[in-house]
């Protein structure tokens, strides 16, 4: 570590392009490894599943979670599945080979799974994400977290925040289930929820995501520890935000954590979902299912701000991100939107998808995908569209530096049953410096006459027309430029709710000034 | 003979008919060196099929289960070139070469296949490299540019109704020459494949203007593999009809400074007919060019399949300015139009873009020309004529106005 990064020699280095103003190229040093603010290890006795996988790793760990049989059963035919299929290698990723029998699928903290209440959490658990700035007491979030609200009458309101922490292959805590239970929402771990709400997991786990998806998928099927699970009941807007934080600690360890995210008729949801890891010099699996349910009129609003350990800047380490998340907009009218910030993770490989199954459903994706060091994400959506007049749209600015590689791959599908159609993508790249990498692969499938597809993918300046007339009402170019460009970048940041987008901000001060042209 | 032999067992383990035929074709005479690297390099794919990335919309596989002979020996007229154009024909099993030629044109023919870079990403290429000539004729055809050639050379690639065709043509523009090409590619075999291989040194030019038809009994693929020096220019328009599976590739690489090109096409597919125009365009020198607009109108039951790269590698790719466009017009439904317009660059101060359409024709403009008393058929056929139009504009050898009337005859014999 240290400053001898390629950003280091940066400033004064002809590989600055005109116009990269120095905040950017500070901003952009702001994200090297060494300013990883999570990076500490929390030192507390854990509980380990034998290390390796075969299938008594999966009773282990269905046992460690008194599951019912048929949870159990489900669990190893996905496990035995698993062992048919091999690990996909499309991607425009390169990782060593993943050892998985030597990586711990379960690691829990000693003294109980959950906790009957906060007190009973361990001292050092609670440190470390008052450390990460996550409110885990009901009081401090109500003291702690002011959002800046929209009206001058949600400006009294403190915004809330419902948080449900999961500490490696455990939840640890889960808070204000209390109110939440009053408005009818169920927000609990995965785990609990198997026990209390059987019939919801039996009817909706594997629905969206089915076992034998993918192989990272199938493998969290097979050995999934923990994850949130959350329902919304008809008619019922979710009175605060509802949140998880993923947390990594125990070294040599996996992390396969499972949500599943049911809004009824008509419900409204909004959920955020942050995740941090320690710095280890070894590359650590994280594997996660995300499964969405939107019924008729429902919404449901899903943000990342993914900020796991990258590695160094050597390429040392890091988490391999390889996530399964896919929304059903299973009924009419119904919406999934999904808006991630992608800063952490050595490797990337995720698409969070919608399939537009209800006729009028709208499915939406903006991300901000940004790489350094030898990260390398290959990152994007897909939108099947299965129902009348669906729509989607996709807004993706990919931002590479260092000697990262930085891809989009996305699917636009229009079946043909889906008239009058719509999708509208665009991605964008910004490439700073001569050693990094931005690759757009989009793939676009088109069966109706009626349908309208637009893709514009572009690593160069922003459209003439916005230009001109911008600067034909006064504007000077680099005014003209930057006032688009920053308006654009707002597009992304504003769909994250007020808590994440200040988080997003201060890890993503890279201004687009000067995109690459 | 053996290794070949060898070769093709492990990646053959469940040869379809029709890849058996292929290999018992090659057995059948002398295997060279050469030749054998070229069908192993085949064999490791095999006919392409969806499972391949690249060819996971135009599936030659499922689309040839068997080599046969087909009826029709060709399908339409070759295009009406220039006066004075010389005419190469490859026809089945016989190659017709032209008795003169124009200043500045050498014709030379090779008995002996010269080996194929880069074949491991063109199985079809490969595979007519392995096949070409087969025992009647010459294996390859290469044309020597050594000036401005003031007249076209016309290619026609006709079967005859024969099982397959296959043909591999060089084309080497030296320094300053100047030529322009035209190819006709008639179908009129159960499977056809012709390798063409391009090679335009410093400040030369090339103007390669093609046009392909096939029925829907019928699997084509056209390969051209075209390599830029400094300073060279290549300029491509294509124009197809499609067959059950038709592929026009075009792998481009830009090997000197500066160099320019212009990779253009048109796609018309009606029912039952499929084209895919894919293109490879690697940037591997600084401050070149590329242009590219492909256009397509598709109709019931047909397909349209376009898949564009453009790669621009670290450091020598700099100061690159390419563009990619592809619009798409789907006329009816039962239409399909897959694309995958992609982008890999790893070089900072370039310049990359594309774009990717597709939909029905603006209502609005039919609703404008159906005011002005033009019927709804002839006003969409309009509309498509000129949505087209500029991805043609570029034709040389005198064909343009034969490849927009092609086009035209195509769009007004539409009733929707």
């Amino acid at each position: 570590m240290g400053g001898s990064g390629f950003l280091q020699g940066f400033a004064m280095d002809s590989r600055v392009k005109d116009g990269i103003d120095q905040e950017t190229v500070a901003a952009a040093r702001a994200l090297e490894s060494e300013n990883y603010r999570a990076g500490f290890s929390t030192d507390i006795e854990t509980e380990y599943a034998p290390k390796g996988l075969d299938e008594s790793t999966v009773r282990f760990i269905s046992a460690k979670k008194d599951e019912p049989d048929w949870l159990l059963d489900w669990r190893l035919k996905a496990y035995q599945r698993w062992l048919t299929m091999t690990e996909p290698d499309w991607a425009m990723v390169e990782y060593d080979p993943i050892n998985y029998q030597d990586i711990y699928f379960y690691a829990a903290p000693k003294a109980g799974a959950k906790y009957e209440s906060l007190d009973d959490v361990p001292r050092e658990i609670l440190e470390t994400y008052e450390k990460l700035g996550i409110p885990l007491r009901e009081a401090e979030v109500l003291l702690g977290v002011e959002g800046a609200a929209e009206t001058a009458a949600a400006a009294r309101e403190p915004r809330r925040i419902a948080v449900d922490a999961v500490f490696d292959s455990v939840s640890v805590a889960t808070t204000f289930r209390a109110e939440l239970e009053k408005a009818g929402v169920i927000f609990m771990s995965i785990s609990e929820a198997v026990h209390q709400h059987p019939d919801l997991i039996k009817a909706y786990l594997g629905s969206v995501v089915p076992q034998s998806d993918n192989y990272f998928a199938t493998l969290n099927s097979a050995v999934f520890s923990d994850g949130t699970f959350v329902y919304i009941p008809p008619g019922v807007r979710c009175p605060m935000e509802l949140s998880t934080y993923f947390r990594m600690n125990a070294e040599n360890t996996g992390q396969f954590e499972r949500t599943l995210i049911i809004a009824d008729k008509g419900a409204y949801v909004s959920y955020l979902e942050g995740c941090t890891a320690p710095m280890r010099d070894e590359n650590q699996l994280h594997a996660a299912v995300v499964e969405l349910v939107a019924l008729d009129d429902a919404e449901i609003k899903y943000s990342t701000v993914q900020n796991w350990w990258p590695g160094d800047e050597t390429g040392k380490g890091g988490i391999y991100n390889f996530v399964t998340k896919r929304g059903d907009c299973r009924g009419p009218r119904s919406k999934i939107s999904w808006t991630q910030v992608e800063t952490g993770s050595a490797v990337t490989w995720k698409y969070p998808s919608c399939i537009l199954r209800g006729d009028d459903s709208v499915g939406e994706f903006y991300s901000i995908a940004v790489t350094n060091g030898r990260q390398m994400a290959d990152t994007g959506t897909k939108m099947i569209h299965l129902g009348k007049r669906t729509r989607s749209r996709i807004i993706s600015k990919g931002i590479s530096a260092g000697r990262s590689d930085n891809t989009y791959r996305g699917l636009v599908s229009i079946n043909g049953k889906a008239a009058q159609a719509r999708n509208f993508t665009q991605c964008d790249s910004l490439l700073i410096g001569g050693d990094c990498g931005a690759h757009t692969v989009p793939y676009v499938e088109n069966r109706r006459a009626d349908a309208q597809l637009e893709h514009e993918a572009t690593t160069t300046k922003l459209s003439e027309d916005q230009l001109f007339y911008v600067r034909q009402r006064g504007l000077g170019e680099e005014d003209a430029v930057a006032l688009l460009v920053n308006g654009f970048v707002r597009e992304v940041l504003q769909e994250l709710p007020m808590e994440f987008a200040v988080e997003a901000q201060s890890l993503l001060k890279v201004s687009l000034e000067g995109s690459v042209g | 003979m053996a290794p070949a032999r060898g070769a093709l067992s492990p990646t053959f383990p469940d040869a379809s008919p029709a890849e058996r035929a292929l290999a018992d074709r090659f057995m059948a005479g002398t295997v060279d060196g050469r030749r054998g690297r070229a069908f192993e390099a085949f064999a490791r794919t095999g006919l392409p099929h969806r499972r391949l990335e690249g060819w996971r919309w135009t599936d030659f596989r499922a689309a040839l289960a068997t080599l046969a002979p087909v009826t029709a020996t060709g399908h339409g007229q070759a295009l009406p070139v220039a006066d004075g154009a010389v005419t190469l024909r490859f026809s089945g099993e016989e190659i017709f070469l032209p008795d003169s030629l124009p200043d500045g044109l050498i014709l030379h023919t090779k008995a002996d296949a010269p080996a194929l870079a880069g074949a491991e990403e063109a199985p079809m290429a490969a595979l007519a490299a392995a096949l070409a000539g087969r025992g009647t004729g010459p294996d390859t055809v290469i044309l020597e540019v050594c000036g401005r050639v003031a007249e076209p050379v016309h290619i026609v690639c006709e079967g005859g109704g024969a099982e397959v065709n296959f043909a591999r043509i060089a084309v080497i523009v030296r320094p300053g020459g100047a030529l322009d090409l035209v190819e006709s590619h008639l179908g009129g075999a159960g499977l056809s494949s012709v390798l063409i291989e391009i090679d335009v040194a410093a400040s030369g030019q090339l103007r390669r203007t093609l046009s392909q038809r096939g029925d829907a009994h019928e699997a084509q693929a056209i390969t051209a593999l075209v390599h830029l020096d400094e300073g060279a220019s290549y300029i491509q328009t294509a124009l197809a009809f499609g067959a059950r599976v038709a592929r026009i590739e075009t792998r481009l690489v830009h090997r000197g400074t500066g160099s320019a090109a212009v990779l253009n096409g048109v796609y018309l597919c009606a029912g039952g007919q499929h084209v895919d125009f894919t293109s490879h365009v690697r940037h591997g020198a600084p401050a070149c060019t590329t242009r590219q607009v492909t256009k397509g109108a598709v109709l019931k039951g047909g397909r349209g399949v376009f898949q564009g790269k453009f790669l621009v590698p670290r450091d020598i790719g700099q100061h690159t300015d390419a563009d990619m466009q592809h619009q798409a017009l789907l006329l009816e439904q039962g239409a399909e139009v897959f694309a995958k317009p992609e982008l890999e660059i790893y070089a900072d101060d370039v310049e990359c873009a594309h774009g990717n359409t597709s939909g029905a024709l603006d209502p609005d403009m039919l609703f404008y020309l159906r005011q002005r008393g033009i019927p709804l058929t002839e006003a969409r056929a309009m509309l498509t004529q000129a949505f087209i139009a500029e991805a043609l504009a570029a034709a040389g050898g005198g064909t343009h106005e034969a490849l927009s009337a092609a086009a035209s005859r195509f769009l007004s014999g539409v009733s929707l």
